[in-house]
C-alpha cells in the first residue's frame, strides 16, 4: 500500500506543500506540489532523517547569571529534542565558560555535544 | 488569629475610606481602616476619571440631592487638600461644546442657574462659568471638531491622580495614628447591643462604629447586618488612556451632551471615556471591558476631537459607578447611618466620588458625633505629606544632585515614563508590595509599552527589597502571581 | 568619561548599534561612543537563545548570543567606546544628548553625528484593546522570552499565544521544551506573521495547533488568567458570531507586532514615516536632521538580524563621514514611492548617484511576481510575503538611467506571466 505524507518546504517564502508518496516497500515513489527541485531535496531529508539544532538554557551554579544559553554542536535527530531537555534540566553550569565550551559531551549518544552559546562568568 | 479592638472601623481603602480615615486622624480617634486588597485605591478609585471639582457645570445636579451637595462642598476643598498632601493637582478647565443654535438652550440654562446658585448652593469662592464663541474655541482648542459653534467654559475643573491622592490620604492618616490593615477582608459582621464583632481573613475585630466605605462591595457588607436599606445599580463606564505623544491635542477637558469626553490627564496623557449618565447597567463586579463599549467611546471621542485614534490607545479599563436611583436617570449617594442598625454608617458616594470625598469626610465627623462618638482634637496632627521624588520632572541640576546622593536614581528602569530604580525602591519603602503598588506610586509600566520592558526589572527589585523570590511577586496581591514556575521546574515535575 | 570630543554617538547597543559603531570606527571616526542602558552590549540578542542568526551575514547558523558576541568582540577590537548602564533621556534638534547613569549622574554632550539604534518595542495588550478582565498572566512574547531565557522563570504551564509573529512562534517552541503546554497559536490573518521555517520547526514539530483567521475576543480571570475566548473572524477581521470557544489557560502571550522605538527621534525633530513608524531617511540613512542617522529596527522592523547589521553599517559609515567632513553636499532628492502591493520602501529618498539598496515589504502574499523600480529595473521573485523583507540592489550605473530632473520613482510588485 502506498503512503502519502505532506511537508511544508522552508526553502523559500513560497512554502510549498509537498506531498511525498512512499510505495509499499517503503521506498520514495514520488513528489507532488513542489515548484522546484529544492523541494524534493528538503522533503527527502525531512522524511529520512529530520534533524534540528536544540537550543535551550541550563541553570547555573556560582554565577550571578541564573541561566546559560546552550545549543547542540550540530543538529540532532528531531525525536530526541524532549529527551535532550530532560537531560539539560539536571545540568548545572559552573563558571567560567566561554562560547563553544562543552557542557554535556555526546548528548544521548547523538554524537553532538551540548555547548555553551553564551559566556558565563562568576 | 489576632483580635483587634478599635472604636471606629472603616471598611474599604478607596478614596472614600481614605478621606474619612484622614479626617478622623485630626482627632484622637481610635480608628482602624481595613482593605481587602494588597493596596489602597485599587477598586472603583483606580477606575475613576481624574476629573476634579465638578459641580458647577452639571445640569443634572440638584440642590435637593445629597450627592450634589457633597460634590459642591468638595469643590473648594480639593486643591488645598492636594497641596497639603503634595499630590499633583492641575486646573485645566472644561469646555461643554455646543453644536448648533438649538443646542444653545443648554448653556443658557446652565449660565442662568450658575448665577442663581453661586454663593447659595455653589460655594462663593469658585470661578464663574463663561460662554466662549466659535473663534475663541478654535483659538483655545484647534483640534476640537470645527462643527462646534461655542462652549461653556468651566474654569474650576481640574485633574489629579485619584490613586495617589488615596495613597497619600492613607499614609497621612497612618502617620496621625489611624491603624491600617491591608489584605484584610471582612467576611462577616454581627451587631451586638453596643458594638460589632467583625470576622476577617486575618482574625476578628471588635468595634463600636462601622463605616461601610467598601465601594462596589458596599451592598455586600451592609447585607451582613441587614443594613442594606438602599438599592444598588452598578453602571459600567469605559475609559481609555492615550500615548503621551498625543497628550497635547487638547488643553482642557472637552465634552458634549449625549456624547463622551476627552481630557488631558495630570501626567500628560489624554484619556477619553463615556460619561456615566448615559451608560447601561452592568453585572455586579464584572470588570471586563467589552468591544461595544470601547467602540462607542472611541466614536464619541472622535466626534469631539477627530484626531483621537485607536492606534494611540495604550490602556483601557471599565469603571463602576454605583447608582442608587438609576430609574430616575440620576443617582443619589448613600452617606448616613443605616435606618435599622445604629452606629453602622454607609458611605457609598457614587459619582463623582473623588470630587465628593472631601465633603463626605467632613460630614462623617458630624454623623459620628451625632451617633455618640466623642472626638477631641489630635494635638499632634500633621496635615502634610511629602511626595516621593519624580525623577522625570526634575531639572538637570536636581537630577545630578539626586543621583549624587543616591546613585540608584541614575538607573532608569522604565524607559517610557523615565522611572529610576531609586524611585521604585522609595515606593516600596513607602508601602508598595505589588507590581501595581509600584506602578501607581511612581508609574513604571504606565507608559506606552505597558511594562513589557520594565516588568522583569521591577519584579526583580520588588523581590530583592521585600526579601521574597520573584515568583512570589504579584500584580495586585492574592493569586495574581506573574511568574508561576521556576526555570526547569516543569521539566523536573515530569520526571 | 570625557565626551566633549565625540565624533559619533550611537544610541543603543543591540545588533544595529554595534554594527553602526564598528563601521563608524572602520570608516575613520576617531571617537565612537556606543550608549547602552543595559549592563552589557548585545541588546535583545542575549535573550534570543534560538539559532537561525547569521545565515546570510556569516554563512553560519548561530544563536542570538553567538551572533551578538562576534559583534561585541569586534566592537572592542576596533576601539569603540562603550558607555554602559546609561540611558539617553533627551535628544535635542542640535544633536545635544542628555543621559543618565549611576556613576556620572546626568551628562550632556554634543557629538558630531548620531546614529539612532534604539530598536523596537512590542505592541501591548493596551494597544490591542483586547476586551476582558485585567489579570496577571498577560504578557508580550518578548517579555516572556526574557523571563524564560535570561531570568530563569516560566510564566505558566497552559499557554495561548495571540499572533504568529516570529517571537511568538519561537516562544511556543521554547515553552513546550521547558515543559509548558501551548494550547493554541491564534492568528487574525489568513497567513502566519512570521517565517515559514518557524511555522514548521516551532509549531508543526511540536503539534501546536495554529488557528488562522481567529482572534482572542475576551480574557477571563480576576487575579490570574483563567481562560480566553477565541473566535473566527470574517474578511473585515471582525469576530463571527457563534464561532466563540473558550480555552482554559493560565497565560496569554502576545506576539502582535513591533513598533520602532522613536521617542528620542521625535524629541530631536526627526520626521517619521507613518507606515514604518521609523524615520524617513535617504540612502545614507540620514534623517531630516543633518548628522542624525538611523539603522535597524528603529528605522523599520526587519525580518532577519543579518539585514539589521548590514543596514546599520550604512548608517555607521555615513555618520563617520558626516563627523569627518561635516554636512554632506548631496542629499536625497528623488522620492521613492511604494506602488502596487508594496507597503513601504526604505530609504524614502535617494540621490540617484551612488549604489543603493532598497528594503521593502509587501502588503499581501503573492506568487510569481516581479519587482519593478520605475523603468530602470525589474527583478522576478517567486513569492512575496508581508513577513519577509525584500531587498533590491540598485547600482549607480542603473540609477544613471534615470532621466535628469526625476523627482520620484515608484516601486511596484507586479504579477508575472499575464495572470
Amino acid at each position: 500500500m502506498a503512503q502519502k505524507k505532506t511537508f511544508i518546504c522552508i526553502g523559500c517564502p513560497l512554502g510549498c506543500r509537498v506531498t511525498l508518496t512512499i510505495d509499499g516497500k517503503g521506498a520514495v515513489a514520488g513528489f507532488a506540489g513542489n515548484k522546484c527541485k529544492e523541494g524534493e531535496k528538503y522533503v527527502l531529508e525531512e522524511y529520512t532523517n529530520p534533524v534540528r539544532t536544540l537550543t535551550a538554557t541550563v541553570l547555573t551554579e556560582g554565577s550571578s547569571q541564573p541561566l546559560l544559553a546552550v545549543r547542540t554542536s550540530r543538529p540532532i535527530v528531531k525525536t530526541k529534542l524532549a529527551e535532550g531537555m530532560a537531560v539539560l534540566a539536571k545540568v548545572r553550569a559552573r563558571p567560567p565558560l566561554k562560547i563553544g565550551d562543552v557542557v554535556v559531551p555526546n548528548l544521548l549518544d547523538t554524537g553532538a555535544d551540548i555547548v555553551a552559546s553564551g559566556n558565563l562568568s562568576s | 488569629m489576632s483580635r483587634v479592638e478599635t472604636e471606629v472601623l472603616i471598611i474599604g481603602g478607596g478614596i472614600g475610606g481614605a478621606a474619612i480615615a484622614r479626617e478622623l486622624s485630626r482627632y484622637t480617634a481610635d480608628a482602624t481602616l481595613v482593605e481587602k486588597g494588597a493596596d489602597v485605591g485599587q477598586g472603583i478609585t483606580k477606575y475613576s476619571s481624574t476629573i476634579m471639582c465638578q459641580g458647577a457645570n452639571v445640569l443634572e445636579f440638584r440642590s435637593e440631592y445629597h450627592n450634589s451637595r457633597l460634590v459642591w462642598a468638595g469643590m473648594p476643598l480639593m486643591e488645598p487638600l492636594c497641596r497639603e498632601l503634595d499630590v499633583p493637582f492641575k486646573r485645566i478647565g472644561s469646555l461643554e461644546l455646543v453644536e448648533n443654535q438649538a443646542g444653545m438652550r443648554h448653556p443658557e440654562k446652565m449660565m442662568r442657574r450658575f448665577k442663581d446658585w453661586h454663593g447659595k448652593y455653589l460655594p462663593s469662592d469658585i470661578e464663574p462659568l463663561q460662554f466662549i464663541d466659535r473663534d475663541t474655541l478654535r483659538a483655545w482648542e484647534p483640534n476640537v471638531d470645527k462643527k462646534y459653534i461655542g462652549a461653556v467654559y468651566d474654569p474650576n475643573i481640574a485633574v489629579n491622580d485619584p490613586v495617589r491622592l488615596t495613597i497619600a490620604l492613607v499614609d497621612n492618616a497612618k502617620k496621625n495614628g489611624i491603624n491600617v490593615l491591608l489584605e484584610t477582608e471582612v467576611l462577616d459582621i454581627k451587631a451586638g447591643t453596643d458594638g460589632f464583632e467583625v470576622w476577617t481573613n486575618n482574625g476578628s475585630i471588635a468595634c463600636r462604629y462601622i463605616i461601610n466605605a467598601a465601594g462596589e462591595y458596599v451592598g455586600k457588607i451592609a447585607q451582613m447586618v441587614d443594613a442594606d436599606d438602599f438599592a444598588m445599580y452598578p453602571v459600567k463606564s469605559y475609559q481609555a488612556v492615550l500615548d503621551k505623544k498625543v497628550g497635547g491635542l487638547i488643553n482642557r477637558m472637552v465634552l458634549a451632551t449625549g456624547s463622551g469626553m476627552v481630557s488631558p490627564t495630570i501626567h500628560g496623557n489624554l484619556f477619553f471615556g463615556i460619561s456615566p449618565g448615559s451608560q447601561r447597567l452592568g453585572k455586579a463586579h464584572d470588570h471586563s471591558t467589552d468591544k461595544k463599549l470601547a467602540d462607542t467611546a472611541l466614536r464619541h471621542a472622535q466626534e469631539l476631537v477627530p484626531a483621537v485614534s485607536a492606534a494611540d490607545i495604550i490602556n483601557s479599563f471599565v469603571g463602576f459607578i454605583v447608582f442608587r436611583n438609576f430609574e430616575i436617570g440620576w443617582h443619589e449617594c448613600t452617606v448616613g447611618v443605616s435606618r435599622w442598625v445604629p452606629r453602622f454608617i454607609n458611605a457609598s458616594i457614587g459619582f463623582p466620588g473623588i470630587c465628593a470625598a472631601p465633603g463626605v469626610a467632613k460630614e462623617m465627623i458630624d454623623i459620628l458625633t451625632r451617633q455618640g462618638l466623642r472626638l477631641a482634637e489630635n494635638p499632634r496632627f500633621d496635615p502634610y505629606e511629602k511626595a516621593m521624588p519624580d525623577f522625570s520632572d526634575l531639572s538637570d541640576e536636581e537630577k545630578k544632585e539626586l543621583i549624587a546622593r543616591d546613585p540608584r536614581y541614575g538607573h532608569v528602569v522604565c524607559r517610557c515614563e523615565t522611572v529610576t530604580e531609586g524611585e521604585i525602591v522609595e515606593a516600596i519603602r513607602r508601602g508598595a508590595r505589588t507590581l501595581d503598588g509600584v506602578k501607581f506610586r511612581c508609574r513604571p509600566g504606565m507608559g506606552r509599552c505597558q511594562g513589557g520592558f520594565c516588568g522583569p526589572r521591577v519584579t526583580r527589585i520588588l523581590a530583592r527589597e521585600l526579601g521574597i523570590s520573584e515568583e512570589e511577586v504579584t500584580k495586585k496581591g492574592g493569586e495574581s502571581r506573574n511568574l508561576l514556575y521556576k526555570g526547569k521546574e516543569l521539566l523536573e515535575a515530569h520526571q | 568619561m570625557k565626551l566633549h570630543d565625540v565624533d559619533v554617538a550611537v544610541i543603543g547597543a543591540g545588533p544595529a548599534g554595534m554594527a553602526a559603531a564598528i563601521r563608524a570606527r572602520e570608516a575613520g571616526a576617531e571617537k565612537v561612543v556606543l550608549m547602552e542602558r543595559a549592563e552589557e552590549l548585545g541588546g535583545l540578542l542575549h535573550q534570543c537563545v534560538h539559532n537561525g542568526f547569521g545565515l546570510l551575514y556569516f554563512n553560519e547558523d548561530l544563536t542570538g548570543p553567538e551572533y551578538g558576541h562576534r559583534f561585541i568582540e569586534k566592537a572592542l577590537d576596533t576601539g569603540v567606546t562603550p558607555l554602559l548602564e546609561t540611558m539617553v533621556v533627551r535628544l535635542g534638534e542640535d544633536r545635544q544628548i542628555g543621559a543618565v547613569n549611576t556613576k556620572e549622574g546626568f551628562i550632556t554632550f554634543r557629538p558630531k553625528s548620531i546614529v539612532l539604534a534604539m530598536g523596537c518595542r512590542e505592541r501591548s495588550r493596551g494597544a490591542l484593546n483586547i476586551p476582558g478582565t485585567r489579570p496577571a498572566g498577560v504578557l508580550t512574547a518578548g517579555t516572556a522570552q526574557r523571563y524564560v531565557n535570561v531570568e530563569g522563570f516560566v510564566p505558566g504551564k497552559k499557554v495561548v499565544i495571540l499572533g504568529s509573529g516570529d517571537i511568538g512562534m519561537i516562544m511556543a517552541r521554547r515553552l513546550t521544551l521547558e515543559g509548558a503546554r501551548v494550547e493554541a497559536v491564534v492568528e487574525i490573518l489568513p497567513y502566519i506573521g512570521g517565517l515559514i521555517r518557524n511555522e514548521v520547526q516551532c509549531l508543526h514539530d511540536f503539534d501546536i495547533p495554529l488557528f488562522l483567521n481567529h482572534t482572542v475576543t475576551q480574557i477571563h480571570g480576576e487575579e490570574r488568567v483563567e481562560a480566553v475566548t477565541v473566535a473566527q473572524v470574517n474578511g473585515n477581521r471582525q469576530p463571527v458570531a457563534g464561532t466563540q470557544r473558550t480555552i482554559a489557560c493560565d497565560t496569554l502571550l502576545l506576539s502582535v507586532g513591533l513598533i520602532p522605538e522613536n521617542e528620542l527621534s521625535i524629541m530631536a525633530g526627526v520626521r517619521l514615516d507613518p507606515v514604518t513608524g521609523g524615520a524617513r531617511v535617504d540612502e545614507t540613512r540620514q534623517t531630516n536632521i543633518p548628522g542624525v542617522f538611523a539603522g535597524g529596527n528603529v528605522l523599520h522592523v526587519h525580518d532577519l538580524v543579518d539585514n539589521v547589521s548590514w543596514e546599520s553599517e550604512m548608517a555607521g559609515e555615513s555618520a563617520a563621514r558626516f563627523a569627518l567632513e561635516g554636512k554632506q553636499k548631496e542629499s536625497g532628492k528623488i522620492v521613492v514611492r511604494a506602488g502596487r502591493n508594496i507597503r513601504y520602501v526604505v530609504p524614502q529618498t535617494i540621490s540617484g548617484r551612488r549604489d543603493t539598496t532598497l528594503y521593502m515589504r509587501v502588503n499581501e502574499p503573492e506568487e510569481t511576481v516581479r519587482i519593478k523600480v520605475g523603468d530602470i529595473m525589474t527583478k522576478g521573485v517567486r513569492a512575496v510575503k508581508p513577513s519577509e523583507m525584500l531587498k533590491i540592489e540598485l547600482s549607480a550605473e542603473k540609477l544613471g538611467k534615470l532621466r535628469e530632473g526625476t523627482k520620484e520613482i515608484t516601486v511596484d510588485c507586479e504579477k508575472r506571466g499575464g495572470k
